[in-house]
């Protein structure tokens, strides 16, 4: 009895302090946010201050170390966000002469790592050229988020020793670590064009470091790296590797020079697909007239994904490009023509006919014919709400008479063949 | 001392040693838990999700969405998926020949056509009728032969153009970074091959064009208990298990996992009730005999939320489902028990579930009834008896409230101090009755377990906003994709670009 007794005593003691402890919890963090609030509400006008008339103000001079890093820092990383020219440098200033550098350059030595890692952030933002070398000592670090939060310092801090620090790990065995390379040398802008391409050039690299160049290509591509077209030409040209030969196509595509085209229509005619589906892509990105004949061509290509990216590049090539979408209108094929009428709807060339479809003359004409081709081609689903949101009552009177005809045509067709038949999408 | 009296003494003590073994168990997860959680916030503040949102080289995604009669919620949902913050995913939803008007309603919606698109003929799959496509919007719908969830997963997986899948319940409701948040541990480390994500209940909760706008506890006190128990599951359990890398469950509302590995291991179980705890399992063992170094992972962000049950009824049949799921699971793979080639797997993880998950629905119904028994006869130590019900019930109102506490310490998505005292409230009163409840429709679980049932049952959804009215328009069946030959490695090494 007396077991049971103190069991439950133990038991409700230990329930009843939990839940205090919940109430002390919750309590405790209302307080914090409130004094945390009082902080700012003091620091924010000294900081505008600061930026107007460059003395030091009081209430930061008062702070201490822990105080400095857990308010200041982030209302100055805040501020520079917003801010360029001399308020940027006056406030960076600022973390120096407030001594905020000496704790973050103190705290990448620090053991533990979630110090080292505040002190990489902050050095990425505060630190400038100087704080490189410190930070890029952490690429090396045990901890996965330690090392991440190091390079992505280094991409803030932007010089060219800061991209030198980053680019070796561009071709490391984890994938992980060059996608977050990659990333952060996009981020540094154009003083990564040329460690990237002299990676790209280094013939000795490229069978066994194909996964590094083909981030290289990647990367050039995404900053349109001018320079880099020439080695880019040549990759996607002669390279081994499918996915090289890919990458370096769309790179082109991206940069999008019109010099270029040609290589890129030579693409065309790859024997692997995600090398003709990329060039798709590129030729669509360059919006050149020139490329329609082959992107027509490759809109009936074996591999869906190279018809798909064909069709969709159509359409981005311009009027002629338009007209070659809608001639997919008549093909044989009825996916093709489903997957042209999707993208004349979705970018809005379908509607664009559709306004003009009272118009006299080849305009006018043109647009009656597309709209038929639509019309048979896919079910008249869309273009009937279409026709509820015109305003235009000739159009729409219009445009219910072509719909009305192609399904008087489409019942005829039903009835001979199969009366239950009925299409969807 | 005859031998009645002696066996009621063993009994009684046995049950003891269990609960506190049981007790002890939790206690472990718990201190696990904590610690996860405190370094995952820890580290939370270097997350660089924003980075991770505007990278150009962040992994894609392809979210599947099984749907089987979803009429009530499928176009708010797929509008609030297309909507999540990621640079690049797509959203694949599955149809599994629903008999209401979901397929429809998709179509017309977002103004789908017939696509020719392959699905790659990966794993083992019921037929597909037709694939449907969008022009404008990252959403592929797959129409087939009705298979069950598991099934429709696989399509889904076979269809996935990207190297990360994301498998959702239809009527779940995800935050705008739910993806980035749980796709992160699959980008940081190649060994992670899976992530599971805590699911939240949603009752109670004020919902905006699909995402939750205001967090607040329900009315019903069967929701709330559900709260409760989803705390003490989620963010002790799995959380303390997850620590341990011996999870042996990603719930099916929401997880990630890199579809490699789940072609690897040959998809979803079709025949499995708990296809998401047999899956999980099946991903340990094959990792273990082939000797491969892995993880599976678990966030603790709330970012999840799902409509829980709100009435008994529906709710035994949904325990009732997951109990039996949890022994085929435990049954397909006892190979894994108490055997050190597995790990924490097979040396903590699948003895816990077998000891206490499993059996401890008949443990503590043979406790009720030697209890009863006992002292129908007079052989009965009364304050033993005592001590034993403090110590199954006590303990567990101690792990509910501590729940609820590691909730508001490391988590505070209940802001009100009246959601949290009210939570308090259903911790404590969770054990006096609402457990025992439980208790007996998962021993009833193994009745029909036994008698090989392998019904879902009915969940019936309110959902978040009105059913449109739409007719059945019956599909033609003559429609059918050709299944495309299966490549073992990936064909679409840059799919992000080709879009």
């Amino acid at each position: 009895m007396i077991i049971a007794y103190w069991t439950l005593v133990a038991l409700v003691a230990q329930t009843a302090l939990i839940v205090l402890v919940i109430v002390r919890v919750k309590a405790g963090r209302r307080l914090k946010e409130a004094w945390h609030e009082e902080y700012y509400r003091r620091l924010r006008p000294a900081l505008d201050r600061y930026l107007d008339t460059q003395e030091p103000q009081r209430e930061i001079s008062r702070l201490r170390g822990w105080q400095k890093d857990r308010f200041l820092a982030p209302l100055i990383v805040d501020r520079l966000m917003l801010l360029t020219g001399a308020e940027r440098e006056d406030i960076i200033r600022l973390a120096h002469d407030s001594g905020l550098i000496d704790i973050y350059l103190r705290a990448v030595s620090s053991s533990r790592r979630w110090r080292r890692a505040r002190g990489a952030e902050y050095l990425g933002y505060l630190g400038g050229a100087d704080a490189a070398y410190p930070v890029s000592a952490l690429l090396s670090d045990d901890n996965e988020t330690v090392r991440a939060v190091a390079a992505r310092a280094l991409a803030r801090i932007g010089t060219k020793e800061a991209v030198g620090m980053l680019f070796p790990k561009l071709d490391a065995a984890s994938e992980i670590t060059r996608l977050r390379v990659a990333e952060n040398l996009e981020r540094v802008g154009h003083l990564a064009v040329e460690p990237l391409l002299a990676l790209l050039k280094d013939v000795d690299l490229r069978e066994t470091h194909e996964a590094g160049i083909v981030m290289a290509a990647k990367v050039l591509g995404n900053l349109h790296a001018e320079d880099a077209r020439k080695v880019l030409r040549t990759a996607a040209i002669d390279s081994a590797s499918v996915n090289v030969r890919a990458q370096a196509t769309l790179a082109l595509g991206k940069i999008g020079n019109p010099e270029d085209l040609l290589i890129v229509i030579d693409r065309t005619h790859d024997p692997e697909w995600c090398v003709r589906g990329q060039a798709a892509n590129a030729l669509g990105m360059m919006g050149d007239a020139s490329a329609i004949p082959s992107l027509r061509a490759l809109a009936s290509d074996r591999s869906w994904w190279v018809r798909r990216n064909a069709t969709f590049s159509l359409a981005k090539t311009g009027p002629a490009g338009e007209a070659a979408l809608v001639s997919l209108l008549e093909t044989g094929d009825r996916f093709a023509r489903r997957r042209a009428v999707a993208t004349m709807e979705a970018l809005g060339i379908t509607r664009r006919a559709v306004r003009n479809l009272s118009k006299p003359g080849p305009s006018g004409n043109r647009s009656r014919e597309i709209v038929g081709n639509v019309c048979r081609a896919l079910d008249s689903r869309y273009l009937k709400n279409l026709s509820k949101t015109l305003d235009d009552d000739e159009n729409r009177a219009v445009l219910r008479g072509i719909i009305d005809a192609e399904n008087a045509e489409d019942q005829k067709v039903v009835n001979l063949h199969n009366p239950s038949a009925r299409r969807l999408g | 001392m005859n031998a009645a009296e002696w066996f009621v003494m063993a009994w009684n003590y046995s049950l003891l040693v269990y609960i506190l073994f049981l007790n002890a168990f939790m206690l472990l997860l718990y201190v696990c838990a904590v610690f996860a959680i405190r370094h995952h916030n820890q580290r939370e503040i270097f997350l660089g999700l924003s980075d991770l949102a505007l990278s150009n080289h962040t992994t894609p995604v392809s979210v599947i969405v099984p749907a089987y009669c979803e009429e009530a919620t499928i176009l708010s949902s797929v509008k609030s998926f297309l909507s999540l913050r990621y640079p690049v995913f797509e959203i694949v939803v599955v149809n599994d020949g629903s008999r209401d008007s979901t397929l429809t309603l998709l179509v017309d919606e977002f103004n789908l056509f017939e696509s020719d698109q392959p699905v790659r003929n990966q794993l083992r799959t019921k037929p597909i009728r037709a694939v449907y496509a969008s022009a404008s919007e990252p959403l592929i719908v797959i129409d087939k032969v009705n298979g069950g969830k598991a099934d429709a997963l696989n399509v889904g997986i076979c269809a996935a153009s990207y190297p990360l899948v994301c498998c959702i319940d239809a009527d779940i409701i995800l935050d705008s970074d739910a993806l980035l948040r749980l796709a992160r541990p699959l980008v940081e480390s190649e060994e992670v091959v899976a992530v599971g994500g805590i699911v939240r209940v949603a009752n109670g909760c004020e919902v905006e064009a699909g995402r939750i706008s205001k967090i607040a506890t329900p009315r019903s006190p069967v929701a709330n208990l559900q709260i409760v128990e989803y705390l003490r599951a989620f963010l002790v359990g799995r959380t303390g298990w997850a620590a341990l890398n011996a999870l042996l469950i990603i719930s099916g509302a929401f997880g990630m996992f890199r579809r490699q590995t789940l072609i690897d291991v040959g998809g979803y179980a079709s025949d499995s009730v708990g296809e998401d705890m047999e899956i999980v399992a099946r991903i340990h063992r094959q990792k273990k005999e082939h000797g491969e170094p892995y993880k599976i992972t678990f966030i603790p962000d709330p970012v999840s939320w799902t409509e829980a049950p709100a009435t008994l009824r529906v709710l035994r049949r949904q325990r009732d489902r997951w109990h039996r799921g949890l022994m085929d699971t435990l049954i397909r793979h006892r190979k894994m028990l108490l055997n050190p080639r597995y790990g924490t797997v097979g040396m903590l993880a699948m003895p816990y579930y077998f000891l206490f998950e499993f059996a401890g629905p008949i443990v503590e119904i043979l406790g009720y009834v030697v209890l009863v028994t006992s002292y129908s006869l007079g052989f009965l130590d009364f304050w033993f008896a005592v001590v034993i019900a403090m110590a199954a019930i006590g303990l567990g109102v101690l792990l509910s409230v501590a729940a609820i506490l590691l909730e508001e310490m490391r988590l505070n998505r209940y802001p009100r101090w009246y959601d949290i005292m009210k939570l308090t409230f259903y911790a404590i009163s969770e054990n006096f009755g609402y457990r025992q409840l439980s208790t007996f429709w998962r021993a009833w679980a193994i009745v029909s377990f036994l008698r090989k049932s392998k019904a879902w049952g009915d969940m019936e959804r309110k959902g978040f906003q009105p059913p449109p009215p739409a007719p059945l328009i019956p599909l033609n069946p003559a429609l059918s994709v050709k299944p495309v030959v299966p490549r073992r490695d990936n064909p679409f090494p840059f799919l992000s670009d080709l879009r």
